[in-house]
């Protein structure tokens, strides 16, 4: 089959979709990539491969939302790093993915263009907020995608959607053009339906970045050629905080069932507790609101984005074109961030926070001198219905219990497919030391070999 | 305990405008999630700043958008420039 005759079938596959997966099509600049790999003017890891970027990734020429009615209309000047990777590797680059607005949500229904669905069950959500992008992978309406994961949004919907996806370790990947959230706990990450696209895509991304002050100057491995390195004899702990109430017990006993698989692989296995995992939800909300509530603050509709048609004084107009560019929940986030940095209120929640943060960090390197991975539910339950939970702000927080702890730690996580709840996928979490992927990846592909859990809709 | 004048206030400072019917919801929300947050009261750490890793690039000069490109997403633009709302 040509490239032109694969990208076909994708913008085919997104056509007939009822998902609402994206936001923005790009079938002529698709089909011409597509054509120009054909003629091989096109080369690299990547060539001809169809791939779904996140809205909030920003992408030259083609409009980058953020599921904003603030950003209905932006289209970037420029590239992010990540984009100008996947061009230089030639993949064909087909649209831009539904995500909930601002990258705040669980669940993809905060979206300013509709919810977006799960594609194993119409009535629920894909999980979120990199919703659209694992949607559109388990659906095979692009082979490869990115998402981004401030406290879980590439996991979440990996698990919920029953595909792979990589929250790689702070700074081994560019944030230079992803439109920022909580600054300090996101990084861009790969989505696949197999463990070796997964690394194959992460390859391209990973990489020092001198337009991100936090990029981190580490040598990329070959995650591929090194995927079926032995696993036997790793020493992997299973924290029982990740457990806790509220864990359906049939997700319980799919990661159960996956640790044992893995046991059968001569992996060592053995629980673990990290006690101040408890304050990960709170300390991660605060921090993220605190953050949004800086980052955001650039959206005053004169540079770019939303503005309403009559002026006033300055104040007065930007609190207009902030009011009506911005959704509900974006603006809980935003005021709740800005009320956390206050004046009297900085020591008892930001600060409170920070120093949360700084203990389940030293949490994680504690475990990590004992164990080369840790493994746990990535979340506590399977996919839930739409309008479940979105009326309830702080029942919706709730549900990334056990994806949060990673972000607050900088540490890779990496959801892998490991079962079902009827037809909805379940996805447990392969967590490692800061740099150490390529063994997430190892873990995960053997697993993977050894089982029958991927995505096949 | 935050009440409806609190989050007037928070708003003003958030610089967002907010309709009554939003000002009650987050007033009952608000009061729920910030009691939730509580839990961090606890916490009696010494905050160790982490090793940080904010590395800025060289100070060099290098290609950066065109006035045209740099401008093609304000919705309102006046000879060159960003137009703003009036100052006086």
């Amino acid at each position: 089959m040509s490239h032109r005759e694969h990208v076909e079938e994708s913008l085919d596959a997104i056509r007939r979709s009822k998902l609402n997966a994206f936001i923005t099509v790009d079938y002529e600049g698709a089909r011409r990539q597509a054509e120009e790999a054909d003629a091989g003017e096109l080369d690299g890891r990547l060539a001809g491969i169809p791939i779904a970027i996140k809205d909030a990734i920003s992408t030259k020429g083609l409009r980058t939302t953020c599921a904003s009615k603030m950003l209905e209309d932006y289209v970037p000047p420029y590239d992010a790093f990540v984009v100008k990777k996947l061009r230089e590797e030639g993949a064909v680059i087909i649209g831009k993915t539904n995500m909930d607005e601002f990258s705040m949500g669980t669940s993809t229904e905060t979206s300013f263009f509709g919810p977006c669905k799960n594609p194993w069950d119409l009535e629920r959500v894909p999980g979120g907020s990199s919703g659209g992008s694992a949607a559109a992978v388990a659906a095979q309406e692009a082979d490869l995608a990115l998402g981004s994961d401030t406290g879980g949004s590439i996991r979440c919907p990996a698990s919920f959607c029953g595909v792979v996806g990589l929250k790689p370790t702070y700074g081994r990947v560019s944030r230079s053009g992803l439109v920022s959230y909580g600054n300090s706990m996101e990084q861009i990450g790969p989505i696949a339906r197999t463990v070796e696209a997964c690394a194959a895509l992460f390859e391209v991304i990973a990489g020092y970045d001198p337009w991100d002050s936090t990029s981190r100057d580490v040598p990329v491995p070959h995650y591929v050629a090194r995927l079926t390195d032995e696993i036997a004899g790793l020493e992997v702990g299973v924290p029982q905080d990740f457990f806790g109430e509220g864990v359906d017990p049939v997700v319980e006993n799919a990661t159960w069932e996956a640790i044992a698989v893995l046991e059968s692989l001569g992996v060592h296995a053995k629980e673990t507790s990290m006690p101040n995992l408890k304050y990960a939800l709170s300390a991660y909300y605060v921090q993220a609101m605190s953050e949004a509530s800086s980052n955001l603050a650039r959206y005053s509709g004169i540079i770019y984005g939303h503005r309403v048609q009559k002026d006033h004084d300055w104040h007065t107009t930007f609190s207009e074109n902030r009011a009506s560019g911005f959704g509900k929940e974006v603006k809980r986030r935003l005021l709740l961030g800005t009320y956390a940095l206050s004046a009297g209120y900085y020591d008892k929640y930001y600060l409170k926070a920070r120093k949360a943060r700084a203990l389940i960090s030293r949490d994680f390197q504690r475990v990590f001198k004992q164990f080369d991975a840790l493994i746990a539910p990535t979340m506590p339950y399977v996919a839930f219905k739409i309008g479940e939970k979105i009326e309830d702000p702080l029942s919706l927080y709730k549900v990334d219990i056990n994806t949060v702890p990673i972000n607050l730690a900088n540490v890779p996580s990496l959801s892998v497919p490991c079962g079902r709840k009827g037809r909805l996928p379940i996805g447990m979490q392969i967590i490692g030391d800061q740099f150490n992927e390529q063994l997430l990846f190892n873990i995960a592909f053997q697993f993977e070999q050894n089982t029958n859990n991927t995505c096949a809709l | 305990m935050i009440t409806k004048t609190d989050v007037e206030q928070i708003a003003w400072l958030a610089c967002i405008e907010l309709d009554e019917e939003d000002m009650q919801a987050f007033t009952i929300q608000f009061n729920a999630i910030l009691e939730y947050f509580e839990e961090l009261e606890d916490i009696e750490a010494e905050l160790i700043e982490e090793e940080e890793h904010n590395v800025l690039r060289a100070d060099d000069v290098t290609a950066s958008l065109t006035q045209q490109e740099a401008l093609a997403n304000a919705p309102r633009v006046e000879n060159g420039y960003f137009r703003g709302p009036r100052i006086l």
